[in-house]
């Protein structure tokens, strides 16, 4: 007899427990104690018959279940208010200097998966010339996001025969997009950057690869270490563009590479030859992801110059 | 990263909630938005799914008047505590100044106490900065409901197993209540402040 009022309190609490999750929105921790509650009623012999508690308590588990499935499934995020995309955009940007803090804004749009208000975002800072290189992918990237393959593909073609980009950045993207590409699963073939016509910036390509550059010695002219002398080491390197990485540690550095500054006599470091060149920062972007998160990637245009003295 | 304005002497400092789904971290910001009225500088936005789970975040802005010569600005946010939002969380720590874990005293929860606790290290260290650096304080909250006869972990084992090495200050509370709601908050901003002060020497 005692057992059984014992039991019948733990039921009552246990009830009590369950109510309380559920009505918390913790509905797994709800229908676990709801399964231990209908357990004690199967295993005690005065509860057998209360079929009416049973079914009552199953009831409550079938709708948690159903609340559980529902959560599972809201994946998508709403379209937002214009009103509340401000406020992200708003919200979402650090940088002191404008234009890269407009991208961050933009950026955080489509983080917040408002891709189409982020690509009405990114397409004004495109046509402005603010960090078009990035503008341009992650106009891509929001076509993706909206499952639009078709649509990225006829953006990039739309670029081919505008202005906007330089041939350097179309190939540039069109390495990206044809990356992405592939990474959905999306079977396409891209249509190819034309190589430039004037004869100038041929040059250096035509002499088939430019010289493989490791790393760059360079006097700063501006910002904070102005007048100190830097040495780089080279990432990567497309024709006479170098990806240079820069620490996060190192963030003032970057205060001296303002895109679109020109970089007199820098020297160049390869594997047979130093030589002397101007170049101009095209830009910096930061790693989002793997070991060198949070450090940047700047870009550099080694000018086609006359004056590339081999020393 | 706090914003700080040294022409118009404006600092802005950004304050997040974290811890696990259905902790309590929104009650949190909707009792401070009424308790604090004449500090809130706005509506109090939130961006919920269908239910009332947080889904992006809830945002709160603060004016906290003129100290030391700077006038004070604070942007409370929440994160959205359930697990699968795991990169809205990283975007709304984004350029965090302070944090208040909101642990759930539930004993039924003191698992995802401990993972959201890790997550919350993870995400700080992606942004080159570190849980035993920022500011931190923890909150146990939900403490009211040990009078319902609702099974709690005891204040003493929440300590040791989440507060064992940080060992920052802690408090029990019920936001629902708004017991402990003010003392912890307070004691974020004390110390966040306290933290600029030191980095930024806004004061002179
Ligand atoms: N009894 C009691 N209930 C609380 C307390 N704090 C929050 N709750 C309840 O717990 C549930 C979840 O609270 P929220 O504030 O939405 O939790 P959250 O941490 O914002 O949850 P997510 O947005 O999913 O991360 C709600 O039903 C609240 O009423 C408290 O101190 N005591
Ligand atoms: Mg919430």
């Amino acid at each position: 007899m005692g057992y059984q009022m014992a039991d019948q309190k733990q039921i009552k609490l246990l009830v009590k427990e369950a109510e309380l999750y559920r009505t918390q929105g913790l509905l797994e921790e709800s229908k676990e104690k709801y399964l231990k509650v209908l357990q004690l009623i199967r295993e005690n012999r005065q509860f057998q018959n209360n079929k009416k508690a049973i079914s009552v308590i199953k009831g409550k588990i079938r709708g948690l279940e159903k609340d559980l499935a529902e959560i599972d499934r809201e994946t998508e995020a709403p379209e937002l208010s214009g009103n509340l995309q401000d406020l992200i955009k708003n919200l979402f940007s650090f940088s002191q200097d404008k234009d890269a803090a407009e991208i961050e804004g933009a950026e955080a749009l489509a983080k917040f998966g408002q891709y189409e208000r982020a690509l009405t975002e990114f397409n004004r800072l495109l046509k402005k010339g603010v960090f078009p290189l990035i503008a341009a992918k992650n106009i891509l990237r929001s076509h993706l996001a909206l499952s639009s393959p078709d649509a990225a593909i006829n953006q990039f073609r739309e670029w081919l025969s505008g202005d906007l980009l330089s041939r350097q950045q179309l190939r540039n993207i069109r390495s990206f997009l044809e990356y992405v590409l592939r990474k959905k699963g999306v079977r396409a073939t891209l249509p190819e950057v034309a190589r430039e016509s004037s004869q100038k910036s041929e040059d250096m390509e035509s002499e088939g690869s430019f010289l493989d550059i490791c790393s760059i010695r360079l006097r700063l002219v501006n910002g904070p270490c102005k007048g100190s002398v830097k040495e780089l080491e080279v990432t990567f390197q497309s024709g006479h563009v170098i990806s240079l990485i820069i620490s996060a540690k190192d963030e003032d550095l970057l205060e001296s590479f303002v895109p679109g500054i020109r970089l007199k006599g820098v020297h160049f470091f390869s594997s047979i030859a130093v030589f002397r060149a101007d170049a101009t920062i095209s830009e910096y972007t930061r790693i989002k992801t793997g070991p060198r998160r949070g450090d940047y990637v700047l870009s550099i245009t080694i000018e086609r110059s006359d004056r590339l003295d081999i020393l | 990263m706090a914003n700080f304005n040294l022409k118009d002497r404006v600092i802005e400092c950004k304050i997040v909630y974290y811890g696990p789904g259905r902790g309590g971290k929104t009650t949190n910001l909707q009792y401070i938005f009424k308790a604090f009225k004449k500090q809130t500088m706005g509506e109090m936005v939130s961006i919920n799914t269908k239910g009332d789970r947080t889904l992006f975040f809830d945002f709160l802005p603060l004016g906290l008047g003129k100290i030391r010569g700077c006038e004070v600005k604070i942007q409370l946010f929440t994160v959205p505590g359930q697990v699968k939002y795991s990169s809205t969380r990283k975007m709304v720590l984004k350029g965090v100044d302070g944090v208040v874990f909101v642990a759930d005293s539930l004993q039924v929860r003191r698992k995802e106490n401990l993972l959201s606790l890790r997550d919350l290290q993870q995400n700080l260290a992606e942004q080159n900065n570190s849980i035993f650096k920022i500011p931190l304080v923890l909150q146990y909250n939900k403490r009211d409901l040990a009078r319902e006869s609702i099974p709690l972990m005891p204040v003493e084992l929440m300590e040791r197993e989440l507060n064992g090495k940080l060992k920052v200050p802690s408090f029990p509370a019920s936001a629902l209540k708004g017991t402990g709601v003010r003392a912890t908050l307070q004691e974020c901003l004390k110390l966040t402040l306290q933290h600029l002060h030191r980095e930024l020497k806004w004061a002179r």
